[in-house]
């Protein structure tokens, strides 16, 4: 076998990093992506799909990237990842409107050094703690911030800063000037380079032996404690990492919208949409947090111009979500696509999938009907 | 106090072809100022234009949902009766108009963007200055007009964006309905008689800047002082720790800019704990926004309010017939009496549209995105809330409107009584000059 082809389990596995072996089929996949996120620019201008929302999702994904090392791995549930994710846009606000920083690497550099400071202190507070706890303490940080902004002069109040350090042009990329366009495309390219960077850390992360560290702790921490896992410094370390993760999305965002205000970067519904997205996309997955923000982005800023309802569209995807794909639309597609083979192998299988949605219909209707009855009569 | 531009015309008293010439010269422009009578065949000169068969294509952004709906949704009734009237009325230099409606919350710059990939010759709105301030360098960028229905902040055209060519706005900015509640403040109960002050407005960037620009306003011209100043979340359920704070402090004048389910509660609250016992004056920019949802026993006692740019009894309805005609019609089609942010959807749509055909007019044929922004510069156009217009510096200007707020049995909704017409150069600065410059040389 080659450097880069190995044999494992008697199949061929390309290695695309030490330890980093896919099958052949995750290759491929792993290059259609890729390849897709590169054609994204011409894809878009071909199919009226839109490709700023494309790009604002991408970014939500690289911070529910972030937030799902810590939810995939310690089993913490954050609900106030939005703090890292507005710090991160504000930092680069900041730089560009108070102290006119033009160079849109350094905003972005500004705004990760800010959001890694406030994971630092946050982290600190709530690594200690488990379940609802940490989850509580993390949306208390959240919030406390979003209020601090909001009151605040400095940050323009609810208005939000420009991200323009001239007052109208986009802050330059790689030391020039672009035209709009050629600013979006360039800074959607670098947004790819930058999660595609991201990821392989990531995975290199949770397969070293912090990763399984991590593991072990989301697990169980007392006997993470016992085999002589710090526990808290590790939970810490990961909720820093986890937020940097956070800050880069948010620096980059802030140089995508060029405008930064509290409702869509700093507020707790952010938050909550972060996670829903590490779900949806399937947190078991690595890349699935990424589909997850584009798709529920895609949903929640495009679907206003098709569904009157979209609010209520949101609301079905998640019920889908939890009820048929509860791994997530990238976890479920291994189990989709067995099942799909079996069912071409076996037409009846088709047959027993009918009677099994009307039992499950018939259990549900029934369990109803008892609740109503114990609740009119007092007994069953 | 009632000075400006002429705002009511007697149509008994003018010629059919004079008040074609006052409102700017064809049919289109007159179905808009609400003057339904005088509609057939002015248009000689637009019929033989260059023009477009397809329809105009437009889209509005506006808070449909949630709390601000309470603004969004008369902005949205707006904008579609302007469209109404205009199709109704053959179109813009015959082309007709449609409009696509969006939900802005959040989204400003997406939508923007949507819409322009859509191909959208206009698009309309935000109501949010926070989102207007974030789409101003877009619209630039892309070249698409727009007229902001709200997006009030002060500081937008004055510092942040001086020198802009696409993007307009409608309605009156913060300044105007700042200034005219303290000018209603010193008139109601004279500028010796105000020693002290206080301020209950809500806590984001809209609030502050109002509050602000009222202390400089009111301080310059009587030397009071602040004794309170809360500023209670938007959306707020109580805001009883504030009102106590009056109650302790007496203040002669309590200045508030809530708006929606916010005034309404100030009132509530303010009632139930005897605030307006122990205040000489509340003015409020925009209680009446919430026309809607108060009930007679909220408006009772020494309460003012302004309508930014609208009030159905001003101009008054023996002079000016098309605003009592326009109420008629919003309530039969709506069910609301329509207020100050129904006439910024319907005043945005119409100050484009007038624009759109006076260039027709001028080139013989369909302008340019660039060609229609210069015409919108120095715009004046009527509606049925009399007459406005287009600063050079982008800045919507009508007359500020502040009356005591009553009960109108007849519209079964808040009205004002008493109104005072405050003149747009009697309440903000000369394009060019600061709010905060201009206020200080008073």
């Amino acid at each position: 076998m080659s450097r880069f082809l190995v044999d494992r389990d008697g199949e061929t596995h390309v290695r695309l990093l030490e330890g980093m072996e896919l099958t052949k089929g995750q290759t491929v996949l792993a290059a259609a992506g890729l390849v897709l996120l590169f054609l994204v620019p011409d894809i878009t201008r071909f199919t009226g799909l839109s490709f700023t929302a494309i790009h604002r999702g991408i970014l939500f994904g690289l911070a529910a990237v972030g937030l799902n090392l810590l939810l995939r791995h310690t089993e913490l549930v954050s609900f106030g990842h939005a703090a890292f994710f507005g710090v991160g846009a504000y930092g680069a606000a900041v730089l560009a409107s108070h102290f006119d920083v033009s160079s849109g690497l350094l905003l972005l550099l500004g705004g990760v050094l800010a959001a890694t400071t406030i994971a630092v202190l946050v982290g600190y507070f709530v690594a200690g703690y488990l379940d609802i706890y940490f989850a509580l303490l993390t949306l208390a940080f959240n919030q406390v911030l979003y209020a601090f902004v909001l009151q605040s002069s400095y940050f323009n109040y609810s208005d939000g800063l420009s991200v323009r350090p001239d007052g109208l042009n986009p802050p330059t990329l790689f030391g020039l000037e672009w035209t709009s366009a050629g600013y979006d495309l360039i800074l959607y390219y670098f947004t790819v380079v930058v999660l595609v960077v991201s990821l392989l850390v990531m995975w290199k992360l949770i397969n070293s032996p912090f990763g399984r560290a991590l593991d072990a702790i989301g697990q169980n921490r007392t006997r993470a404690r016992f085999v002589g896992i710090p526990v808290e410094k590790y939970v810490w370390v990961a909720f820093v990492i986890s937020g940097i993760y956070g800050g880069l999305a948010g620096g980059l965002f802030a140089l995508l919208q060029l405008h930064v205000s509290p409702d869509p970067t700093l507020y707790a519904f952010v938050s909550g949409e972060i996670l829903f997205m590490a779900i949806l996309g399937g947190f078991g997955t690595l890349v699935g947090p990424v589909i997850g923000g584009v798709v529920l982005v895609y949903l929640l800023v495009q679907a206003p111009f098709y569904v009157e309802y979209y609010n209520a569209l949101t609301g079905l995807t998640l019920v889908a979500v939890v009820l048929f794909l509860p791994e997530g639309i990238l976890g479920s597609i291994p189990k989709i696509g067995t099942g799909l083979a079996r069912r071409r192998r076996d037409p009846g299988l088709l047959r027993e999938d009918v009677t099994a949605i009307g039992s499950s219909l018939r259990q549900s209707v029934t369990r109803a009907v008892t609740t109503v009855r114990i609740i009119v009569f007092g007994v069953n | 106090m009632t000075t400006g531009p002429i705002a009511g015309t007697d149509l008994d008293g003018i010629d059919r072809r004079t008040l074609l010439k006052t409102v700017g010269g064809s049919a289109l422009a007159v179905a808009l100022a609400g003057c339904t009578e005088l509609l057939q065949g002015e248009d000689d000169s637009l019929e033989d234009a260059d023009v477009p068969d397809e329809p105009i294509e437009s889209g509005l952004q506006t808070f449909t949902e949630g709390a601000p709906a309470v603004l969004g949704v008369q902005a949205q009734y707006g904008a579609e009766t302007a469209v109404r009237r205009i199709n109704e009325n053959g179109g813009i230099a015959g082309r007709e108009m449609n409009l696509d409606v969006v939900e802005e919350g959040g989204a400003y710059l997406v939508n923007y963007q949507q819409f322009v990939d859509e191909g959208k010759d206009v698009t309309f709105g935000p109501i949010s200055s926070s989102g207007h301030a974030e789409m101003v360098p877009e619209i630039e960028e892309q070249g698409v007009v727009n007229v902001s229905t709200d997006g009030t902040v002060t500081t937008l055209y004055e510092e942040d964006f001086p020198d802009v060519t696409y993007s307009f706005r409608f309605q009156n900015h913060d300044v105007m309905e700042a200034l005219a509640a303290v000018n209603q403040a010193v008139e109601v109960l004279g500028a010796d008689e105000i020693d002290t002050y206080a301020g209950i407005n809500p806590g984001y960037a809209f609030g502050q800047d109002e509050m602000e620009l009222f202390s400089q306003g009111i301080e310059q011209l009587t030397g009071a002082e602040q004794v309170h100043s809360g500023f209670p979340d938007l959306g707020t359920d109580d805001m009883s720790t504030h009102i106590t704070e009056i109650n302790g402090e007496e203040p002669d004048v309590v200045f508030s800019s809530c708006w929606g389910g916010d005034a309404t509660l100030l009132l509530e609250q303010g009632h139930a704990n005897g605030m307006f016992d122990n205040i000489e004056l509340l003015v409020g920019t925009v209680l009446y926004g919430s026309a809607n949802d108060m009930s007679a026993d909220l408006v009772d006692g020494p309460i003012y309010s302004g309508s930014r740019n609208f009030y159905w009894g001003e101009p008054s309805i023996d002079r000016w017939s098309p605003a009592a005609e326009l109420v008629d019609e919003v309530q039969s089609e709506y069910g609301v009496v329509p207020t100050a942010h129904f006439m910024s959807g319907y005043g945005a749509v119409t100050a484009w549209a007038t624009a759109a055909e006076k260039a027709v007019g001028l080139l013989g044929r369909w302008p340019e995105q660039e060609e229609i922004a210069t015409i919108l510069e120095n715009h004046g156009f009527f509606t049925p809330a009399g007459y406005h217009t287009i600063g050079p510096d982008h800045q919507g200007y009508s007359n500020a409107h502040f009356g005591e707020l009553t009960w109108s049995d007849e519209r079964d909704a808040a009205a004002l009584a008493d109104v005072n017409v405050f003149s747009a150069e009697s309440v903000s600065p000369p394009p060019g000059e600061t709010s905060g410059d201009w206020i200080g040389s008073w």
